[in-house]
């Protein structure tokens, strides 16, 4: 590994830019207004609030403390956390973000690509829901194109990876997410400003507490708590490996999960008021909001920015803000890789390369079709939820209470946790299976006669047929995984004195 | 829009703008941040 000074974050600061940029992703901006819209506004807010609580936050916590007590990645980290045989559950980890790693350099790169399209003014003659969307598939109909600004949000991540923790992923972070609040907030003043904007706000903040007794806004909640912040995705375990030895967990983790609903909720009061003002009818705002994230954003959204005053200009600060909503979280996404072949003895360069490479030719089938980028955002989006499980298990391996008290509420925390968060870890499977088993039922419903087939895009039948060729190779690997990693701090679930992290820092 | 609207809108801008801000400024205070 590096020297210390690159192998942790320089300040407290830096690495909250950087988890928040991890937690804030394309999610926030085109995700969360849509689904908020869809599940009663307000109420959903409530349902969302619980969901941070007992969902995100516990998981976001559980997770830098596996980071902080084996400073490992993934593979290791679980290796030393619950033993040598578990080690195919940090393989899971890793391999899950990855996954979504492969597809999501895509998706960054169709940011770059609008971005540069509101530059050119592309949208100002655009000011149709069919104008736009011929720009949006004459685009993915090229794949020169697609695949060129995937290797280029590629290129960007690898880059400042490449410079390192301090020096690349908290330099750019400190900019990139003061900048992303900047710019979201300016195309949230431009929204509420337009003239017919306040059915937008009415509809996101009026909360009809009837709407609470409908199970499907506490499921899309939860749903949201888990994809939005990353809780359970082994990205900020991945980040908190190179925080300081006294730096504090619950403070942190409480940082992260208000940011990235705040962004969220800043997003949604940009895009329903422009929306609800600038669609000719209220018919075209619902089939806006109905049309899914790349309907609503990269035809809906388009459209109107067309038809606003100003219109150019506001594109361009929305795309740039999207932009890098997706970079900072791609960067997190890379580092996983990075993080676990340096434990397999990679320098940080020659893992930064290769994770690069292998992220470039992966992606490529996802640049090449959207039908392939939905199957892959369908199969590792759901098996998020399973490495969120994965976690709370290894929580309730090693001692729930113990580690309350051992590693969160430690001499140098800034807050202590309270006992809710070990019941929150303790009914996580409850949580799980709700969630989980809606997503399979839902899944059943939309291929009721060949739901089991593994070629449809989003059947239960193709999550359950990559899920289980994941799980037999990391299986038949365990042992050999578990001999490639170096060792870690803890030996047999006990702290090792002999390798405290400032010297594993220096090696 | 309606008193209601108006008040869960603050409420709600209130709790993650304010509880955000509060423990960025409880972190970024921290005695142990040098350390």
């Amino acid at each position: 590994m590096e020297g210390s000074s690159k192998s942790t974050f320089g300040s407290r600061f830096g690495f909250i830019c950087a988890a928040i940029g991890m937690a804030v992703g394309t999610g926030n901006i085109w995700r969360f207004p849509r689904v908020t819209a869809a599940n009663g506004g307000g109420a959903f807010l409530i349902a969302l609030t619980i969901a941070i609580f007992v969902w995100a936050i516990p998981l976001l916590i559980a997770e830098m403390v596996i980071a902080k007590k084996t400073r490992l990645g993934t593979v290791g980290a679980i290796r030393d956390f619950m033993g040598k045989k578990f080690t195919w559950i940090g393989g899971w980890l890793g391999a899950a973000a990855l996954g979504i790693m492969f597809y999501y350099s895509v998706v960054s790169g169709w940011t770059l690509r609008y971005f540069v399209y509101a530059l050119q003014g592309a949208f100002s003659n655009a000011g149709t829901p069919e104008a736009t969307e011929v720009i949006w598939e004459g685009f993915l109909s090229s794949p020169g194109q697609t695949i060129f600004f995937h290797f280029l949000a590629m290129l960007i991540g690898g880059f400042i990876i490449y410079k390192g923790v301090a020096g690349g992923i908290e330099k750019a972070t400190k900019v990139m997410i003061p900048t992303l609040f900047v710019l979201i907030t300016a195309t949230m003043l431009r929204g509420i400003t337009l003239p017919g904007a306040t059915d937008g706000l009415v509809f996101l903040f009026t909360p009809n507490l009837g709407d609470l007794a409908n199970p499907t806004v506490w499921l899309e909640a939860f749903t949201q708590a888990a994809w939005s912040t990353g809780a359970g995705w082994a990205l900020l375990m991945t980040y908190a490996v190179y925080t300081k030895e006294k730096e504090d967990l619950g403070v942190n983790c409480f940082v992260i999960g208000f940011g990235d609903v705040l962004i969220g909720i800043i997003a949604a009061m940009a895009i329903l008021p422009t929306v609800y003002a600038l669609s000719e009818t209220v018919e075209l705002a619902e089939a806006a909001l109905a049309s899914g994230n790349n309907g609503l954003i990269f035809v809906y959204l388009t459209a109107l920015f067309g038809n606003m005053p100003g219109g150019t200009f506001i594109a361009a600060i929305f795309f740039l803000a999207l932009a890098i909503a997706a970079t900072s979280s791609l960067l997190s996404m890379i580092e996983v890789g990075v993080l676990n072949l340096q434990d397999a003895g990679f320098s940080r360069n020659k893992a930064t390369i290769w994770i690069c490479i292998v992220g470039f030719l992966a992606g490529v089938p996802s640049a090449y079709s959207i039908n392939f980028l939905d199957n892959q955002d369908w199969v590792w989006g759901v098996a998020l939820l399973i490495s969120g499980l994965l976690i709370s298990i290894v929580m309730m391996k090693y001692g729930v209470q113990k580690i309350l008290d051992e590693e969160i509420n430690h001499e140098n925390a800034d807050m202590k946790i309270g006992a809710w968060w070990g019941w929150c870890i303790r009914a996580f499977p409850v949580m799980f299976v709700g969630v989980f088993g809606w997503w399979v039922w839902q899944s059943i419903q939309w291929y009721p006669d060949d739901w089991w087939n593994p070629m449809e895009i989003f059947s239960p039948g193709t999550m359950f047929a990559q899920w289980a060729i994941l799980i037999i190779v990391l299986l038949l690997l365990n042992n050999r995984l578990a001999e490639l990693i170096r060792p870690g701090r803890m030996k047999e679930g006990k702290m090792s004195d002999e390798v405290p992290f400032e010297k594993m820092a220096k090696e | 829009m309606e008193p209601m609207t108006i008040f869960f809108m603050i409420l709600v801008l209130g709790f993650y703008g304010g509880g955000f801000v509060y423990f960025l400024v409880k972190a970024m205070s921290s005695k142990h941040n040098l350390e």
